[in-house]
């Protein structure tokens, strides 16, 4: 059975006709379901004159009202308590309660019956076999097993495909990395700010190599970073391990992981969610590659508070090849490239941030911590990025500051104020970091 | 791999599993466990039935 590289050999490799077909008959009974059954939905569409009944192409999906994380903070705290009219089964019914990280404000709760549960797990352990996880590994999670859903999903699914599972959970970075070690692990998950920093700590503060331990593949999620090329890397010299890119969210589920070929992109898991790309300006659908537009997505089997037509704001554009794993699901090209949120104009030039993280981790000689904070200057934009050179690179700072400013210049078109900092002077984060600043929206 | 004859098996399974449910109305324990093997059997319709059950 190991040997099998696909967790579910009928679904990963259906042709395109029959993947379509199966979303749509999917999507109609989750909409069915949602429509019948949540007050709060009903009304969405009711107001939009939609009705079950209309739905039989993606064309008319498409015309059904997206759902936004501000519209589910406004219906939750109320009856029945505390999740609102957007529950779809009986309150006894719920099981497991997760919220959100509040990451982009007031965090929304996320009820899941038992089936909820299963079908997460479910979607994690798709992602888990593609990318090598298998009965024989040991699997360490260095997370802090809390209200957010993270890497809980990870843990069970990791259980359910057969591995050893150690939970890292109320360990501290120094006291992790000597289980890694004691135990032999060979796998584990974390966010790729946290895996980097633990590498850091190895190295600066426990004298150990990382690369030396037992660590051969690493899951990241929560951030960009590991479908960031210069990011990955790093990732992968530090700890001498394959590094994985996964994307999911609390009200979403883990919809796209990265296989073992690499391919530059991320899988999307179609047979359990429906994902359309949607011009960011106009809100038409792309469907041709190469074209960037925010995520329209759809849990396909989600029923206590079902996921339809969310708006998530990830930037995402389809890869025009298929994969060389023979999966034939559609890949999005360098996964997640960003927020909508987050893509702003700065001096009239639109700046991803994952752009900056990109050319600071591409350089030799910098740390691996940054910070940026855009400002305004009477009307003038002024953008400052703070960065480490590294102990062994101090002689060379002058160097690594031209690098870095040509660097910037050439992939971002902009000018940056650039400050070197002392090693270890930037803040250090645990699960999510938060290293862009944007001030001229407070100072306004 | 014959797809249909599973999609036949996971049917017994469901229709078992249902059964023991209605059982455990004043048995907490089979109530519990049989609600817990049906969201199981759940990941097996989408894995395997929810295709088979497409092309009917």
């Amino acid at each position: 059975m190991s040997d099998q590289i696909y967790w579910n050999p009928v679904l990963e490799t259906l042709s395109r006709d029959q993947i379509r077909k199966l979303q749509l008959k999917k999507f109609k009974n989750i909409f069915q379901w949602t429509y019948d059954r949540s007050k709060f939905h009903r009304r969405l569409y009711d107001d939009a004159g939609v009705k079950p009944e209309d739905i039989r192409s993606f064309e008319d999906v498409a015309k059904i009202p997206t759902v936004e994380k501000s519209m589910m903070r406004d219906i939750q705290g109320k009856e029945p308590f505390p999740y609102g009219d957007a529950l779809c089964v009986p309150l006894e019914e719920v099981t497991v309660f997760r919220q959100t990280s509040g990451t982009t404000g007031q965090p929304v709760y996320q009820p899941d019956t038992w089936q909820d549960w299963e079908w997460w797990m479910e979607s994690w352990a798709y992602i888990l076999w593609a990318q090598g996880y298998r009965p024989r590994d040991r699997v360490f999670i260095p997370f802090g097993y809390n209200i957010f859903v993270a890497f809980w999903a990870g843990h069970y699914a990791a259980e359910k495909i057969g591995c050893e599972v150690i939970p890292g959970g109320v360990l501290d970075t120094k006291a992790r990395i000597l289980k890694i070690q004691e135990l032999q692990a060979t796998a584990m998950m974390g966010t790729p700010t946290y895996i980097l920093g633990m590498a850091e700590t190895a190295r600066m503060k426990m004298d150990i190599d990382p690369s030396r331990l037992s660590i051969g593949k690493i899951t990241c999620a929560g951030e960009c970073g590991a479908s960031i090329p210069a990011t990955k890397k790093r990732l992968e010299d530090a700890w001498g391990a394959k590094v994985f890119d996964h994307a999911g969210a609390t009200e979403i589920g883990a919809w796209s992981f990265e296989c073992r070929d690499q391919p530059g992109g991320m899988h999307v898991n179609e047979a359990l969610f429906l994902v359309e790309i949607a011009d960011v300006e106009t809100g038409e659908i792309i469907e041709a590659p190469g074209k960037r537009g925010k995520m329209i997505i759809t849990a396909l089997d989600r029923q206590a508070q079902p996921c339809v037509r969310f708006d998530s704001k990830d930037v995402i554009e389809w890869a025009a090849e298929p994969c060389s794993c023979g999966r034939t699901s559609r890949l999005i090209k360098g996964g997640v490239v960003g927020r909508a949120d987050d893509i702003t104009k700065v001096k009239g030039v639109l700046l991803a941030p994952s752009a900056i993280e990109e050319v600071v981790r591409g350089v030799d000689g910098l740390g691996d911590e940054y910070e940026v904070i855009v400002d305004k200057v009477g009307d003038i934009d002024q953008i400052k990025l703070k960065v480490e050179v590294l102990p062994e690179a101090q002689d060379q700072c002058q160097l690594i500051e031209d690098e870095l400013a040509d660097q910037l210049r050439l992939k971002t078109n902009l000018r940056y104020d650039l400050e070197i900092c002392g090693c270890n002077t930037l803040p250090r984060y645990e699960v999510k970091a938060k290293r862009f600043k944007d001030l001229r929206k407070k100072n306004q | 791999m014959d797809i249909k004859k599973i999609y036949d098996k996971i049917q017994v399974l469901k229709s078992t599993a249902e059964e023991l449910n209605r059982m455990g109305e004043s048995f907490p324990a089979l109530a519990r466990n049989s609600v817990r093997i049906l969201a199981s059997i759940k990941m097996l319709e989408i894995n395997i039935s929810d295709l088979v059950e497409l092309d009917a």
